[in-house]
Parts: structure tokens; C-alpha cells; sequence
């Protein structure tokens, strides 16, 4: 099956996914609205998730789009095995693959550092609950970010994805291991040599951290 | 346990993945020594900084952009783009249908204008009508020769027919004035004696029958030309000394 649903596990499947399986039965009797909803709830998931894979705001664009006709054109084999979200996880990671080797194969680097966005973009990065940070620290944590995320794309794409999904998108070994397809041992251990892999393309960050 | 055997199970020390007894084994390992130890509060720093990075949301709705996609992958353009309302917003595909249309339109009109001239350059020019109604025929035909002048030259003569000693043998004392019309494809289709003896003339106009030139071609296209020649003979004496 092209987006692998059938090989999730059924225990996702649990009580909080009945407001999913309700949208999805509306979007597969052909409901619009109950689609507009479905893509709004999921767009800032998918964008962010897409943005920190690829490395570039508007390849991240062209690819919410492609996974969000692929959802539409695949939600009538979804048969609510697993939940949504996580069907949904595997075809944005599957999307960002595939144009990641199609930029490869040109031996070209598609990722433009995020920090480098157009202002307009800079003004919608959410800062979280930080409250109004002055502007020196917003100077350093966008430094940070930005250092991060050049740490990230410096990585395997099988190492930054199994690290985003677990460290960002807060997904469990057992869920990654169904979204990506793969046993739940080798996330385990793919997932330690990349939180290695990356916690030594950020000791420099870090000392200059302890010494600041 | 090891320094290297500790390092190697941090990542599911940090998950909680190891059994009770590992877990204290390590925990004590940690107590212990400080290298490791360090390693593992930077690997813990490293994971909270990416865990704080910032979330990115899309500048514009992506709902609407999918939406107009499956619009002209459902309905297809060309139908999408003429029953909508004026107003309605159109998909991506519009600007690229605008442009599609302006190159088949140029390319059309490119072949019509070639293919115009192709044949402007084959076919004589169509006959003109004249003050009174009488039609003149077409100019560079043989019914209405050119003059030679600066675009169209004088028609040179093919090796092979009379030459002009030749023509000269033949008339005697005299002089004649001829128009000699040299058709498109060269030969000469009308000698007319406009001044002289027709007698004299006759074996010179029947000698310029036999000529033939290289047919005159204005703007790449043949044309008849009239020339006119002047035909004098005299003898000329030795001065007596």
C-alpha cells in the first residue's frame, strides 16, 4: 500500500482519534468543508515538520500541498488503523524524502537557512510562551535556531527525520517505528547515533553557551 | 561498566528504556565519573535546543492553494475557466493558459504572413485597374515590361546566340532604333523597329529573336524588361594622306 497505513499498529487506534475518524468519514463521502477543516487542523504540523526536514519555507510549501492531495486522493483506503495524524506523518516524511534525492541526484542543495526568511515569514515564527523577549536575546535565539537547524541539515535525512519526529513532534519509538516503517530496535538505535551525531555538531554552540 | 558501554546507552537512559538494573548501574557510573557525566548533560542541552525550536507556520493558507489544484485536476481548466464568475479566483493555471495561447496565436499568424510571401514571390502580380476601367497587366510581365533603373538592371546576354558584330553584319547603312522585350525566363518574346528602314532592319530583328539573356529578377522575383537599342553603322575611311 503506497502510504503504508495498513502497517501501523492498530493500538494507535485509541479513544482520541473518534474526532479524526468522524472528519475522515465526512471527507470520504466527498464533504469540502469537512476536507478545509481536515487540512487546517494538520497544515502547521505538516508545514513546520516539512520546513525542518527540507530546510527551505517554500519547497515546504510545494510539499504541504503534495501531501495534502495525497491525502485527499488516499483517504478512501484509510481505514482507520492507526490515527490520522501519524498516517499523515509518514506521507510528509515520505514527500520530503523524495524531493530530497530528486535535489540530490542534481547535486544541488535546496535548503536556504530558515532565518533568512522575508520578514513577513520571520514575523510567523511562533516563539512560543516566551512572552516579549528583548531584542538581544531575540538576536541569540535566533542565532541558536539558526545554528540548530544548520546542525540538522548537516545530518543523515534518516537521522534529522527520526529526530525531528521524536525530539520536536514528541512521537513515541513505537509510533516512529510504524510512521517510518521500520522496526522499533532500529529507531532505538538510529536515534541514539543521531542524538550523538548531533550533540557534537553542537558542542561548540554549547560551550559558548556555558561561557556566556 | 565502561565509559564507551555508558556513552552508548545514554540515548535510552534518557528514554527510560533501560531495565531497573542498568538504569542504577549507569546512574552510579555517572556519579562517578564526571566525563561521562558532562557528556551527558551536553547531550541533553543539544536535544533541548532543538526541542526549542521555534514553530514555523505557513505564510499564506495552504487549504486555498489545494484547493485549486484539485479543482483543475477534478474539472479540468479549460471548463473551470469558462463557466466560473468573473470574480471567482482563478487557479495557478491560468497565467500559464494565457500565455500557451498568445504563442499558438503569434505562431499562426507567423505562418499565415510566411506563407503570403512565399507566394507573392511565385505568382505575377495581379493585374491593375486603369482610369478608365481598362485593366494594364501586370507590371514585369511581358505585356508590360519593366524599364531597366537602379533596381532592375540590363539583361545580360547568354554566350552562344548573335553577338552584337554579328547583328551588325547584317544591316547595312543606317541607323535603326529597336525595343527588344526580354521575357521572365530569358528569351526574347517581342522586337519592335521604332526608327529606320524596315527593310534594312529585318535581318537584325530577326537575328535579336534568336537572342537569349539571363532572366532579370527584381527582389528575387523574374521579371520582362524592355531595353531599347540604337543600331548605327558607318563606315569609317582611312584619313588620305
Amino acid at each position: 500500500m503506497a502510504t503504508g497505513e495498513m502497517s501501523l499498529r492498530s493500538a494507535e487506534a485509541v479513544a482520541g482519534n473518534a474526532p479524526d475518524r468522524v472528519l475522515v468519514e465526512r471527507c470520504q463521502k466527498g464533504d469540502p468543508q469537512a476536507f478545509a477543516r481536515l487540512v487546517g487542523l494538520h497544515e502547521g504540523m505538516v508545514f513546520n515538520l516539512a520546513a525542518r526536514l527540507i530546510g527551505d519555507a517554500e519547497e515546504a510549501k510545494d510539499v504541504a500541498q503534495d501531501v495534502f492531495l495525497q491525502v485527499y486522493r488516499t483517504l478512501g483506503r484509510f481505514e482507520g488503523r492507526s490515527s490520522l495524524k501519524t498516517w499523515i506523518y509518514r506521507i510528509v516524511v515520505n514527500q520530503c524524502h523524495n524531493r530530497h534525492r530528486f535535489w540530490r541526484r542534481r547535486k544541488k542543495d535546496c535548503s536556504r537557512p530558515l532565518d533568512e526568511l522575508t520578514p513577513a515569514d520571520q514575523a510567523r515564527l511562533v516563539a512560543g510562551d516566551r512572552g516579549q523577549p528583548s531584542p538581544y536575546d531575540e538576536v541569540r535565539r535566533r542565532e541558536r535556531s539558526g545554528r540548530v537547524q544548520a546542525a540538522l541539515l548537516s545530518l543523515g535525512f534518516d537521522h534529522r527525520a527520526i529526530l525531528l519526529l521524536r525530539e520536536v513532534e514528541e512521537l513515541s519509538c513505537e509510533t516512529i517505528a510504524a510512521t517510518l516503517g521500520i522496526p522499533e530496535g532500529t529507531v532505538k538505535s538510529r536515534l541514539a547515533r543521531a542524538r550523538e551525531a548531533l550533540r557534537v555538531r553542537l558542542l561548540a554552540c554549547l560551550e559558548e553557551g556555558d561561557r556566556a | 561498566m565502561t565509559c564507551t558501554r555508558v556513552r552508548a546507552q545514554l540515548s535510552s537512559y534518557l528514554d527510560g528504556d533501560l531495565s531497573p538494573a542498568a538504569s542504577g548501574a549507569l546512574s552510579a557510573h555517572l556519579e562517578t565519573c564526571p566525563a561521562c557525566a558532562r557528556h551527558l548533560e551536553s547531550l541533553r542541552a543539544a536535544l533541548g535546543m532543538l526541542a526549542d525550536l521555534p514553530r514555523i507556520s505557513p505564510s499564506e493558507g495552504i487549504a486555498a492553494r489545494v484547493f485549486d489544484r484539485l479543482e483543475v485536476e477534478t474539472r479540468g481548466p479549460g471548463l473551470a475557466m469558462v463557466f466560473r464568475s468573473f470574480g471567482a479566483r482563478r487557479p495557478l493555471i491560468f497565467p500559464s493558459l494565457v500565455t500557451a495561447g498568445l504563442l499558438v496565436v503569434t505562431v499562426l499568424l507567423g505562418s499565415v504572413a510566411l506563407d503570403r510571401a512565399w507566394r507573392s514571390l511565385d505568382e505575377p502580380l495581379p493585374p491593375v485597374a486603369g482610369a478608365w476601367g481598362a485593366t494594364t497587366p501586370a507590371s514585369g510581365t511581358e505585356a508590360n515590361p519593366l524599364f531597366p533603373s537602379a533596381d532592375v538592371g540590363l539583361p545580360r546576354a547568354r554566350p552562344g546566340g548573335p553577338v552584337a558584330q554579328d547583328i551588325l553584319a547584317q544591316m547595312g547603312e543606317g541607323t535603326l532604333f529597336l525595343e527588344t522585350v526580354v521575357a521572365r525566363d530569358g528569351s526574347v518574346s517581342a522586337v519592335t523597329l521604332l526608327t529606320g528602314d524596315r527593310l534594312f532592319a529585318q535581318p537584325v530583328v530577326d537575328a535579336l529573336r534568336r537572342q537569349k539573356f539571363e532572366p532579370v529578377r527584381l527582389r528575387g522575383r523574374p521579371v520582362a524588361v524592355s531595353v531599347y537599342r540604337l543600331f548605327s553603322r558607318m563606315d569609317v575611311r582611312s584619313p588620305m594622306t
